[in-house]
């Protein structure tokens, strides 16, 4: 409404025609009918999970007054609703968003119920694990036949519970290898998105998804050796990086721009894990053996990420490039070499601390060149991490830990009052 | 329109799997239970949760090891399977643990190493059974666990469960507190 009453004090004070007035309505007006409202679509999907997980809650009471078959009969009626709704909103509603979502997300659950019920009518044996990736693997279909995102990330959540629910809390562990084949499965759906509408919410969601996942599944390849492992992550936080730093996400918001934050955070957190010694004390002590093929599973995952982030890092390599790099690219490359310096000799560790300094002070020119307070604080806020970490090393004096927390203090005041400065010269 | 029926005869596909993954455990449990042979397995019960399925309780079996020569002969968590027989007082016992899949005439169980103990002269293994689990409603669960801690107390009471096996494949039908089934025990401890 507002914008109409704008346009029509637009015309009379002569600025724009008449003409362009009813093409700026005529354009809003179709913007406002193609697009869906996103809030109904968000409360369809609300209701259909809600209505989902009240139906699993009610049949997980187990109805003993129930005679076994009435409640294999029952266990079917949410599946066969949902699959009729989900029926006729590909016949008739099939470009109604709500529609898709809502149902969708409806017969997810009811695939879910009908499952579990089985199980327990039947005391089928099998773990949490094999239930999650039958009703995954019944659930994949329909986010390729109705293109319904929300099934889409329900999914990566359960093949994500399911390789946590292998490979961390189950005992003994067991590599969830299906987990990287469920992953597999999914990325078409995430690809077409992109390629069909880049800008929509659920992409969002995609991009903080998949990496969460993969950040979180990474870990259940781990047999023998966690130490190879800290290479595999730094690798993949090299991948997420260079992807955060594409022309895609570099348009994107800071808080859409999911690879650039998780691989900031994860790089800086494993470096300043790495600073300490207790790493590199291992590291010499430790004897690797390498007899089964399950001995290798992390120079597996280790090599080809490593080799994924360089191929990445070698297609984006320039003068600019070079010019731009926080050394947070690197990390991978760096860390590989000192590990295998730390294998024989102890000196990769003052190495890491020396990297983590480079990438905080090349952070602080970075945000002091953008003229960026968040990137100079992030910076600022490394060295600080570095400095509070050594403050648990005991080897150091009182005195001179207690000099280091005040430099940085000093330098956090200073940089942010001659960075406000500038800033203000600049407006002037 | 050409489209749509395409999606729509895909769709009628995935439903029919939908339904047919359910349908086919009904089946298949169904098969045992007709079919099958039936033992009791003497066991002593707790209960956990489950988020999707509910309130179980979880079933540790007095006839879960098996001693062995060699530790190095056995990997945790490796498929095995447990023939079993009957003893004198018609529970079943473990015969022998193999790792060769038997024929189909002898009663076992396929299972897997749970535990491996190798302690001077204590050299056994932990079978972990597929039937280790019996839903029970919400209500019930609880109070069975607290009947069946009464029971131990009572050394005339005996707690097993009734599991039918077929080709390896087991079943596990219901569980009993002095023969009477769990849920019409509970019960009668409610109604008093």
């Amino acid at each position: 409404m507002s914008l109409i009453k704008d346009l029509n004090e637009l015309v009379e004070a002569n600025i724009i025609s008449e003409d362009i007035a009813g093409k700026i309505q005529a354009y809003y007006t179709k913007k406002e009918n193609s697009s869906p409202n996103k809030l109904f679509i968000a409360f369809g999907i609300l209701g259909a999970l809600l209505i989902g997980l009240g139906i699993i809650l009610i049949i997980a009471h187990n109805w003993d007054s129930l005679s076994k078959i009435t409640k294999s009969v029952i266990s079917f009626v949410p599946l066969v609703v949902g699959q009729l709704i989900c029926a006729f909103v590909i016949l008739k509603k099939n470009t109604n968003k709500t529609w898709i979502e809502a149902s969708s997300v409806f017969l997810f659950f009811a695939v879910g119920a009908s499952i579990s019920l089985i199980s327990q009518i039947y005391n089928i044996p099998g773990n949490i694990a094999s239930y999650t990736i039958t009703w995954m693997l019944l659930c994949l279909p329909i986010v390729y036949l109705m293109k319904a995102n929300t099934i889409a990330l329900l999914y990566i959540i359960g093949s994500t519970f399911y390789a946590c629910e292998l490979g961390y809390w189950n005992y003994p562990n067991i590599t969830p290898y299906n987990y990287w084949f469920l992953l597999l499965l999914i990325l078409p759906s995430y690809y077409f998105l992109y390629k069909k509408n880049p800008k929509s919410n659920f992409l969002i969601f995609y991009n903080w998804l998949i990496p969460i996942s993969l950040v979180i599944s990474l870990g259940t390849v781990t047999n023998n050796y966690s130490e190879i492992m800290f290479a595999a992550y730094l690798s993949l936080f090299g991948i997420f990086y260079l992807i955060g730093n594409s022309i895609y996400f570099k348009e994107q918001n800071l808080r859409n721009n999911s690879f650039l934050v998780i691989s900031s955070i994860g790089s800086i957190g494993m470096l300043l894990s790495l600073s300490f010694s207790w790493y590199w004390d291992n590291l010499l002590k430790i004897e690797f053996q390498f007899n089964h093929l399950k001995d290798f599973t992390e120079i597996i995952a280790t090599t080809i990420l490593s080799i994924g982030a360089l191929i990445l890092l070698l297609k984006n390599f320039n003068k600019q490039f070079i010019k731009n790099s926080i050394l947070l690219e690197f990390v991978f490359i760096l860390f590989i070499l000192s590990f295998f310096y730390g294998l024989k000799y102890s000196f990769s560790v003052i190495f890491i601390n020396l990297i983590i300094f480079a990438i905080g002070i090349l952070t602080i020119k970075k945000g002091e060149q953008k003229n960026h307070f968040g990137i100079l604080n992030f910076g600022l806020l490394i060295i600080t991490a570095l400095v509070i970490c050594r403050f648990f090393d005991t080897d150091l004096s009182f005195v001179i830990r207690g000099l280091l927390f005040v430099c940085v203090g000093i330098g956090f005041f200073i940089t942010n009052y001659w960075m406000l400065k500038k800033r203000k010269a600049n407006e002037k | 329109m050409k489209n749509k029926t395409l999606l729509i005869s895909l769709f009628i596909v995935v439903a029919f799997m939908q339904l047919f993954v359910p349908a086919k455990m009904i089946l298949t449990q169904e098969s045992i239970l007709k079919t099958g042979t039936a033992f009791k397995f003497k066991t002593t019960p707790i209960d956990p949760s489950d988020p999707f399925r509910g309130k179980y309780i979880d079933l540790n079996f007095e006839e879960n090891k098996f001693k062995i020569q060699n530790k190095k002969d056995w990997v945790l968590n490796e498929d095995i399977y447990v023939l079993i027989e009957n003893n004198n007082q018609g529970f079943a016992v473990i015969k022998d643990v193999v790792k060769e899949k038997p024929s189909s005439e002898i009663n076992f169980i396929k299972a897997k190493v749970q535990y491996i103990q190798s302690y001077k002269t204590i050299k056994n293994i932990t079978i972990e059974y597929p039937f280790q689990r019996f839903y029970m409603e919400e209500s019930k669960a609880k109070e069975a666990e607290n009947l069946h801690r009464e029971a131990l107390k009572n050394e005339y009471t005996t707690t097993y469960a009734l599991v039918y096996l077929k080709n390896g494949e087991a079943v596990l039908k219901n569980v009993f507190i002095n023969n009477t089934p769990i849920q019409d025990a509970v019960m009668h401890h409610q109604n008093n």
